[in-house]
């Protein structure tokens, strides 16, 4: 009886759920009555609410600049002044931004709107249907604007434009060019290319432990954030491979791979250190115990976030200098990053507008020049309706710093392979198998293992 | 008095040096939070040497994290209001001008434990003296449910509970976090413990006097078990503001934080400003310890009352 | 008449009990069926199912139970997680012992200064702790390598990556969980062994017994029922280390448990198909885990 009563219940209850409404995100009291410029409400809705939101959601990762709240703050502001609609920021971590937007996915509570890179808007909440397609977002001049690879990467294999590219930049690494001096290893680098060849990274690398006698540099894998520095030097140093020119396959069973692992894994001075995410290794950078970091880019450069220091320069002033990751004959192939807006499909048209409203105005006008000087990246676009914004920097303390990475860094820019199905699990396999190899596990065999986990997840 | 051995007081002095450096130890953490928290940037950064003192004490850690963030001082949705508003939506009682986040997100954390530590003690003071006794059908069987669910980690039920919340429009308040702490069923196993202790007879002496049920309870059976509420306010206090788990889950937005949550996403944000991180553990842990220290004795009382009934 | 009247009048009662009781219960239960029991019921249900963020699945019977028998990152969760209660629960429960039966005796400021700061780790708050061991733990510039480095007391050459190396991590997670669990046991040792007859003591001594010997055959038969309590609690402590969890190591390096697995399984690992009925498997099988550990518990306590 009692059991039956209970199953009964649990019934109920779940038949209550599969009817849970969707809803957006709470709406609460805000004094705007003025209404949003280009909102259409559906007409056969009766729900107030759709009649026009006057408030959205925003979650934004720490893209550069985008995660500091003093910064994006006034340019909700402006838009709130412009259109009457109220943003709610709210700021992920790297650390555990994806946890929480699955979260908040799986209780039908997502934001509205989001702003990340393809590999988690295209590969994996687009593809799964989360996101709105923008492509009617899109104008002609728009289409032309745009850079084509970033454009490329936020379209989806079926052309829905799930992302709308914002801006971009190359990954690459940072060294502290003092001590290379004091060591003498500076003469394996070519501050004019800011080049290096892996013959010449390894003698650096031997050179620097020779004078220190200490750790030169960390291949972070606690996981989580930056796995885009380890992925690309591991891959740049033989010239292996991360995943198929198709992005139907993960091949970082590679022999080079296997190569650079075992190269890195036997050198002084290099370890694989567990304990470290991105951000860490970046500050262990700063406060001069590492010589170099793996998880550079020019938001780095320009902005040594909670360092306490000068841009460009580490705690104790010493100089950093950005440098392409080594690779055989000094052509190294670097991997971008594009990061824009998505927006949410909760199911209520009209906060699906507003925050199209948002996109519009943030990625497609002029203000995408604010956009994208808080962020410290580079703009997706050279121009926005005709409007020029390579100058954007220019006459700042960045802009001599962001020309020189145009010239030396971006042009190395190669295929946006984040992009490949089973993205998320994938970084997981490489962090698993990155720890195993610290831990000195046979290095072949792990890898074969973390790659046929990988693959497996292509499929779903 | 037995005289000691001179081996049995050799054995004392040596558990007392070893219980005081265990007590340094014990202490350690804290006084390197609070310390920690008003370094400069440069004791932080120092890698040479150990700041074990700070050679000058700063704001500047403080300052940082109140600029880091800000949300509107006060905001509480109203559970369940969904049903009777027209739109569908929460209603919310909102208060104050936009401060500080990490003030909001004490207020919250202390809203969320006090609300849930009310809610357990006034439900499980109630089913415990049930569960001790009246002697109802079904007895037996709720009671090795409830101690049955006892050790369960909310991690097992993470997914119905997070569907269940968000049909409830509640995802995302505090009351996600709330509800299902006072539904942890410890509250009511630990009342019925000291319920047990009642005599029957002042029960059924009140009941011959005429009072009714409820009367007997709250003239009769509360003062009795006073005791074992103030135990389980603690535990629950304590319990409900370090249940990262729930609220890690449930909150999401900046303006629901609760301070153990806000300091653990700015981990995730910037593990590497470490002055920000301590500041902000000093801030979530000083004014519980405050309180601790100044009630210091009702709380080992309770506790301990607690144990010795149960 | 009269050998009917009484079966009724006891159905009366009955009914009158059953109904003071289900209503002094009521508020109770809607919490404990509504967030407790019927997510438990519904956990069951999905833990059948190759149910998915975005849908609610197909009905697969047992196989999500049989994948996990072959999933070696559960079995590393389900093992590390029997670590941590196994090591946990019995060292918690002897080290407060004995700091109690050391710390008893004393003068009442000194006694409630130590169990004061034996309880400050419960009260800084876990999360606010774990993010300061972080910073100790550290390998490059943390306090505990710096201790027992060559530039401290020179146990060690070097450093020694406390949470980055699977030899320690474990055993550092496990130590913060230790700090956080002794508070409340010394609190209830103490007042324990003060609350022992002490007639029975002296006339222990009378009789010529050694310390060890009252302790062992007077007082401690005494303490059974905090005992008890104190495995009950530190039990139910020991499945609570989810923020460390997370907030130190991710669940890398060997200390990945039951608890964070669900987590990451749900909410991680999203690209794989069917992961929340997984994820609700491997709750069902914790679940019954714990059930088993509570029975026997309590089967103890019957027992006494």
């Amino acid at each position: 009886m009692k059991m039956k009563k209970l199953v009964a219940a649990a019934l109920a209850m779940a038949m209550a759920l599969s009817l849970a409404a969707c809803g957006g995100q709470n709406n609460s009291s805000q004094g705007s009555t003025t209404p949003p410029a280009a909102s259409n409400p559906p007409a056969q809705s009766s729900n107030p609410a759709a009649t026009g939101a006057t408030e959205i959601t925003l979650w934004t990762y720490p893209v550069g600049g985008w995660g500091e709240e003093s910064n994006v703050q006034p340019i909700m502001d402006a838009f709130k002044a412009d259109t009457g609609i109220t943003v709610k920021v709210d700021y992920l971590a790297y650390g555990d931004g994806d946890d929480r937007v699955n979260t908040a996915i799986g209780a039908n509570e997502a934001p509205d709107l989001i702003m990340e890179g393809p590999e988690r808007l295209v590969t994996n909440w687009g593809a799964k249907g989360y996101l709105v397609d923008m492509s009617d977002l899109l104008t002609d001049t728009d289409r032309s604007e745009i850079a084509p690879a970033a454009l490329t990467a936020c379209t989806s294999t079926d052309g829905k434009l799930y992302e709308y590219p914002l801006c971009m930049t190359a990954h690459c690494m940072g060294i502290n060019l003092d001590a290379f001096k004091a060591a003498g290893a500076d003469q394996y680098l070519d501050l004019e290319n800011h080049t290096w060849t892996t013959e010449n990274f390894i003698k650096a690398v031997e050179a620097l432990y020779a004078a220190k006698k200490d750790t030169v540099a960390a291949v972070f894998c606690k996981g989580q954030g930056g796995d885009q520095g380890t992925r690309a030097l591991i891959n740049n140093m033989y010239g292996g491979t991360f995943t198929n020119a198709e992005h139907t396959q993960y091949t970082w069973d590679d022999p080079n791979n296997i190569k650079a692992l075992e190269q890195l894994k036997s050198m002084q001075g290099i370890v694989f250190d567990a304990s470290l995410e991105g951000g860490d290794e970046l500050k262990l950078m700063y406060q001069e115990i590492l010589d170099m970091a793996f998880c550079w880019n020019i938001a780095q450069q320009l902005d040594p976030a909670s360092a306490h220091g000068d841009p460009g320069k580490t705690i104790g002033g010493q100089e950093i200098v950005c440098m392409n990751f080594p690779s055989p004959d000094g052509t190294p192939v670097l991997q971008g990053g594009i990061w824009g807006l998505g927006i949410f499909n909760n199911g209520d048209p009209a906060k699906v507008e507003a925050a199209k409203e948002f996109v519009k105005w943030m990625c497609a006008s002029e203000n995408a020049a604010q956009g994208i000087k808080i962020s410290n990246f580079f703009p997706a676009r050279n121009t926005v309706n005709g409007t020029d914004l390579t100058a954007i920097f220019d006459g700042s303390d960045s802009g001599d710093i962001m020309k020189e990475y145009n010239r030396v860094i971006l042009p190395n820019l190669g295929d946006y392979y984040q992009v490949t199905p089973g993205w998320a699990g994938a970084r997981g396999e490489w962090w698993a198998m990155l720890q195993e190899v610290g831990n000195d596990q046979d290095i072949t065999d792990s890898v074969a293992a973390h790659v046929a986990v990988a693959n497996a997840l292509i499929a779903g | 008095m037995k005289i000691q051995s001179g081996n049995s007081r050799a054995y004392r002095f040596v558990s007392i040096i070893i219980l005081v450096i265990l007590a340094f130890l014990f202490a350690f953490p804290l006084y390197w939070i609070i310390t920690g928290a008003f370094k400069s940037g440069a004791d932080i950064n120092e890698t040479t040497k150990v700041v074990w003192w700070p050679s000058q004490w700063v704001g500047d850690n403080f300052a940082a994290l109140f600029k880091k963030r800000s949300a509107p001082l006060w905001e509480l949705a109203v559970p369940f209001s969904n049903w009777f508003t027209q739109d569908g939506r929460l209603l919310y009682w909102s208060v104050g001008p936009a401060a500080p986040a990490a003030f909001r997100w004490l207020i919250n954390a202390v809203f969320m434990a006090v609300a849930a530590m009310l809610l357990t003690c006034g439900t499980a003071a109630m089913a415990g003296y049930a569960l001790a006794k009246k002697r109802f059908n079904g007895r037996a069987i709720l009671f090795s449910l409830i101690v049955c669910a006892m050790a369960l980690p909310k991690q097992v039920i993470l997914i119905p509970l997070l569907k269940e919340m968000s049909s409830l429009k509640l995802y995302g308040s505090l009351w996600a976090v709330i509800f299902p702490t006072v539904g942890w069923p410890f509250g009511v196993f630990l009342m019925k413990q000291f319920s047990e202790s009642i005599p029957g007879e002042i029960l059924e002496a009140a009941r011959i006097d005429g009072a009714s049920e409820l009367k007997t309870f709250s003239t009769v059976v509360m003062p009795m078990i006073k005791p074992g509420i103030g135990a389980l306010a603690i535990f629950t206090f304590i319990n409900c503001w370090n249940d990262y788990f729930m609220q890690l889950v449930m909150l999401d937005s900046n303006s629901v934080y609760t301070i153990p949550l806000g300091i653990a996403t700015l981990q995730a944000e910037t593990s590497t400003d470490t002055g920000l991180l301590m500041a902000g553990a000093a801030l979530a842990s000083v004014p519980i310890i405050t309180v601790f220290l100044i009630f210091q004795k009702y709380f080992t009382q309770g506790i301990a009352m607690g144990a010795v009934k149960g | 008449m009269a050998r009917q009247s009484k079966p009724t009048m006891s159905r009366a009662l009955q009914r009158r009990e059953n109904i003071a009781g289900y209503l002094f219960m009521l508020p109770s239960l809607i919490f404990f069926l509504g967030f407790v029991v019927i997510p438990m019921v519904i956990c069951i249900f999905i833990s059948l199912t190759d149910a998915n963020m975005n849908s609610s699945g197909q009905f697969v019977g047992l196989s999500n139970f049989i994948r996990l028998w072959t999933d070696s990152a559960f079995l590393e969760a389900l093992k590390n997680t029997f670590v941590i209660v196994i090591v946990s629960v019995p060292t918690v429960c002897a080290f407060s012992l004995w700091v109690s039966s050391a710390i008893y005796r004393m003068k009442g400021p000194v006694l409630s200064a130590f169990r004061c700061i034996f309880y400050l780790p419960v009260v800084t708050g876990s999360v606010a702790v774990t993010v300061v061991w972080a910073w100790i733990y550290n390998n490059y510039y943390g306090v505990l390598n710096y201790i027992i480095g060559p530039k401290g007391l020179g146990l060690i050459e070097g450093r020694i990556n406390w949470l980055g190396d699977p030899k320690y991590a474990l055993g550092c997670i496990i130590l913060i969980l230790f700090t956080t669990s002794v508070g409340q046991p010394i609190v209830l040792y103490v007042s324990a062994l003060g609350n022992v007859d002490t007639t029975l003591i002296e006339a222990a001594q009378v009789d010529g017994a050694t310390d060890f010997q009252v302790f062992w055959k007077v007082k401690w038969p005494q303490m059974m029922p905090t005992t008890l309590y104190i495995l009950v609690i530190t039990t139910i402590n020991s499945f609570q280390c989810f923020a460390l969890i997370q907030l130190l190591t991710k669940g890398g390096q060997g200390t990945n448990t039951v608890m964070y697995h669900i987590y990451w399984t749900a909410f991680k690992l999203t690209e794989q198909a069917g992961h929340f009925g997984y994820a609700n498997a491997m709750g069902v099988v914790l679940a019954i885990f714990i059930g088993i550990l509570s029975a026997i518990q309590f089967k103890l306590a019957k027992e006494k």
